[in-house]
């Protein structure tokens, strides 16, 4: 377990948009795989590695991934000492206009006493513990360990390739290359310590900056040491609409749900107390991750629910992704959907995208 | 202590030996219900829907997974600072230790719990009973009726009264006499086994109770009629709704299969009125290629590949390809091998069924040294947790299959490492 580990989670990424479904919240409050946000993979991660403080930087529409965390007691870190820390852009007259203002994180830093950080984004969905990777940061002679496998570029933009030299440094890093340079693709952590990620924040803001990415840490890589680890394991990579899409039907593969979800090291997210799922007479499902509070009446194939999904007599939902509070009512179709929350599906309606353009129906909605 | 005006007890002491081998490692409040939930989760979610931050919870019996269940309260939110949920087992003094020996002197040994919160009512609720209810009504009730004690009540089918407590009430609604069980009477209206009492009164009425030796110490066969007896008022609240007890193997298959059958009776989608549990940390269910579904209850970490007919699945449950479950209630955990027939079970906790077992009461030459027809009434089979079930093994209707031995015995296999 890592004691004098701390974490920080970056809620938002500049290079990934997801249209209508990030609108209405921050990336890393993207529900995901029927029950979860996808930060709850990278903060149970970071718990199950027994990393006790974690910040959350989180830029904007903020509303919802702070309902969603709370005090961290799902993730046990409502705590006395350390525990979560939800680092929202201080809003001061120096600041306005400005992206952000890092004085915060400064103070997140510095206001610590722990050796080591781990720093991750929030658009990765794996389960992963930090341990033996900040225990090869410890053991190495590097400033920084940045976390890639070699996906390649096979889940599309942003690609952030790593080049490596024999000893596993980084020399080069290129994003988004037409010809990319290596299958190494950075995985969204490093771990660095905490003097010099507060020394690096510190001379950012005296430089007048107001990001901060993992990105522009890892274009350091001729100032500062910094040397690849590969994980091997699987993980998926929540890049664009598409990628959010086949991310989701990945969890339809019982390979994928068991590397996600085990006992071990669970996948923590906020409690909702909703009914069973009840699957009615005449229902026909298969091939379907659902969620609790769902009502079936229908046909539900190669589907993600969420909670409280209700599928009336006679509707067919096929390669969809429905997230919860919808109502499908009778009769209608819909295949390669992503249906966002609160939306309603009136009598008969159709709605087809395809697999690589699912149709995205945003928040709310009265089809 | 911070004063709380009222103060609830949960009963959750009895052995809940009418529902055979489910309560053998486990109290009955503890004992898996409808999916998501505990037969606890219905008193404690109307305690906290109902205002109540003060619970106790009265627990004797395999105290364990229960304490671990209810924890500090978070779930049903009694984390509170003044006041929370406790588990109350029964007192540790020097040289004696007591047992409960009845309702009434569980509430007794836990005067101190109660005077510490300085209450004006005392609720005393039942942790076997499946319904909603708003206590709060109840005590507005009660202090508007300047009652010493007042009971809840429900009409119940007259054929039915000799299962209940069955209060007489004049016009005024005042109760005159209390009927345990009889076999006829000029009432139908059933006590629900929710009381409510000016603390004063029933701490009173309790110090009376144990110094009587002869007295069972129990509400409904001393307390009441004691204050009966001493022309205290003791009202009659009438409650209509959905309320079952769930202390037999059929009525806690019946009140299951009710969730399916009547949803609309105990709205488990009313979002004014929640019942909370425990959430196992497990992801959705999943539901494969082949599976097919009519009438079934599924949450968190179910994976269905079989057929699954009139049931009523807790969490992580597992049914495999060609397997077959009707009419059942499996519990957390419960595994069932491929091509397995399960016709009414209820199987308990982490419960393995071998690949091609028949347990049901249409199982032709199904072994019968399990048959427990007292217990295991209208065809219902139970199994025992933490088993395993060998393949092939066949077993009639109404067994109630457990880990100990007997002739049949290679069919069954503990798994529990203290058998």
């Amino acid at each position: 377990m890592l004691s004098k580990t701390m974490g920080l989670i970056l809620a938002d990424h500049h290079r990934i948009h997801l249209s209508e479904l990030n609108q209405p919240r921050a990336l890393a409050a993207m529900p995901f795989g029927g029950r979860y946000r996808i930060i709850d993979f990278t903060l149970s991660n970071m718990v199950n590695s027994g990393i006790k403080q974690v910040g959350v930087i989180a830029l904007s529409a903020y509303k919802s991934l702070m309902d969603h965390l709370g005090t961290g007691a799902s993730w046990d870190l409502d705590r006395m000492q350390q525990g979560l820390y939800l680092l929202p852009p201080y809003i001061n007259a120096a600041s306005i206009g400005d992206d952000s203002d890092l004085t915060g994180l400064l103070d997140f830093f510095s206001g610590s006493t722990q050796q080591t950080v781990v720093i991750c984004d929030a658009n990765i969905v794996m389960n992963y513990t930090f341990e033996e990777m900040v225990r090869q940061f410890n053991e190495g002679n590097q400033d920084i360990l940045a976390l890639y496998n070699r996906d390649g570029n096979q889940f599309g933009s942003p690609v952030i390739s790593l080049d490596l030299d024999r000893r596993g440094f980084v020399r080069d890093v290129m994003i988004d290359a037409l010809e990319i340079p290596s299958q190494r693709s950075f995985l969204g952590a490093i771990v660095v310590s905490r003097d010099l990620i507060t020394s690096i924040i510190a001379e950012a803001i005296a430089r007048g900056q107001t990001d901060f990415s993992l990105e522009r840490i890892l274009k350091m890589y001729t100032q500062y040491r910094i040397r690849g680890y590969e994980y091997k394991g699987k993980s998926l990579r929540i890049n664009s609409v598409a990628g959010y899409f086949n991310a989701s039907m990945r969890l339809l593969d019982s390979e994928f749900r068991q590397a996600l979800f085990n006992e071990d090291t669970p996948i923590y997210t906020k409690v909702k107390n909703a009914a069973p799922a009840v699957y009615e007479h005449g229902s026909g499902v298969t091939n379907a991750l659902c969620s609790d509070g769902c009502r079936i009446y229908g046909d539900v194939r190669n589907s993600i629910l969420f909670r409280n999904v209700m599928v009336a007599k006679h509707a067919t939902v096929e390669n969809c992704v429905i997230f919860q509070d919808v109502q499908i009512s009778e009769g209608a179709h819909l295949s390669n959907v992503i249906l966002d929350k609160d939306c309603v599906v009136r009598m008969g309606v159709k709605l087809q995208g395809h697999p690589d353009y699912p149709v995205v129906i945003r928040k709310g909605a009265i089809v | 202590m911070n004063r709380q005006r009222v103060v609830a007890m949960i009963l959750a002491g009895g052995q809940g030996s009418r529902l055979g081998v489910l309560t053998a490692s486990v109290a009955k409040p503890a004992v898996p219900f409808g999916s998501r939930y505990r037969i606890i989760d219905f008193p404690l979610s109307n305690c906290t829907n109902s205002g109540i931050e003060a619970v106790g919870v009265l627990t004797q019996y395999q105290p364990l997974e229960l304490n671990a269940y209810i924890g500090n309260g978070h779930s049903w939110d009694l984390d509170r600072n003044s006041g929370g949920a406790f588990i109350l087992p029964p007192y540790q003094s020097s040289g004696r230790s007591d047992w409960y020996k009845g309702t009434a002197n569980a509430i007794y040994q836990n005067i101190p719990f109660i005077d510490g919160y300085r209450p004006e009512i005392v609720l005393i609720l039942s942790g076997d009973h499946i319904y909603k209810m708003n206590y709060e009504k109840m005590v507005r009730y009660h202090e508007e009726k300047m009652a010493d004690a007042t009971i809840a009540v429900l009409e119940v089918p007259w054929e039915e009264i000799s299962r209940f407590g069955i209060m007489k009430t004049n016009d005024r609604a005042e109760i005159t006499e209390f009927l345990e069980k009889p076999a006829t009477a000029d009432s139908n209206l059933a006590s629900m086994g929710v009381y409510c009492f000016n603390w004063k009164a029933l701490r009173t009425a309790l110090m009376e109770d144990e110094s009587n030796p002869k007295s069972s110490n129990d509400f409904g066969k001393n307390i009441i009629p004691a204050m009966l007896e001493n022309k205290q008022r003791v009202m009659a609240y009438r409650f209509s709704g959905y309320w079952k007890d769930v202390g037999t193997v059929s009525s806690l298959w019946e009140a299951n299969m009710d969730l399916l059958d009547y949803p609309d009776q105990i709205d488990l989608h009313d979002a004014s009125w929640r019942i909370y549990s425990r959430n196992p940390i497990r992801p959705s269910h999943y539901i494969g290629q082949k599976a097919v579904l009519d009438r079934v209850a599924l949450t968190d970490g179910d994976e269905i590949y079989g057929t699954v007919r009139h049931s009523v699945l807790s969490h992580s449950v597992i049914v495999e390809e060609g397997a077959v479950v009707t009419d059942s209630i499996l519990m957390p955990g419960v595994h069932v091998g491929k091509n397995a027939k399960l016709d009414r079970c209820i199987v308990s906790i982490n419960t393995k069924i071998g690949a091609n077992v028949e347990i049901g009461p249409e199982v032709k030459d199904g072994i019968k040294d399990y048959v427990n027809k007292r217990l295991c009434t209208n065809g219902i089979s139970l199994v025992a947790d933490e088993l395993e079930i060998r393949p092939g093994a066949k077993f009639a209707g109404s067994s109630m299959i457990t880990g100990q031995k007997s002739d049949a015995s290679e069919n069954v296999v503990s798994v529990r490492s203290d058998d």
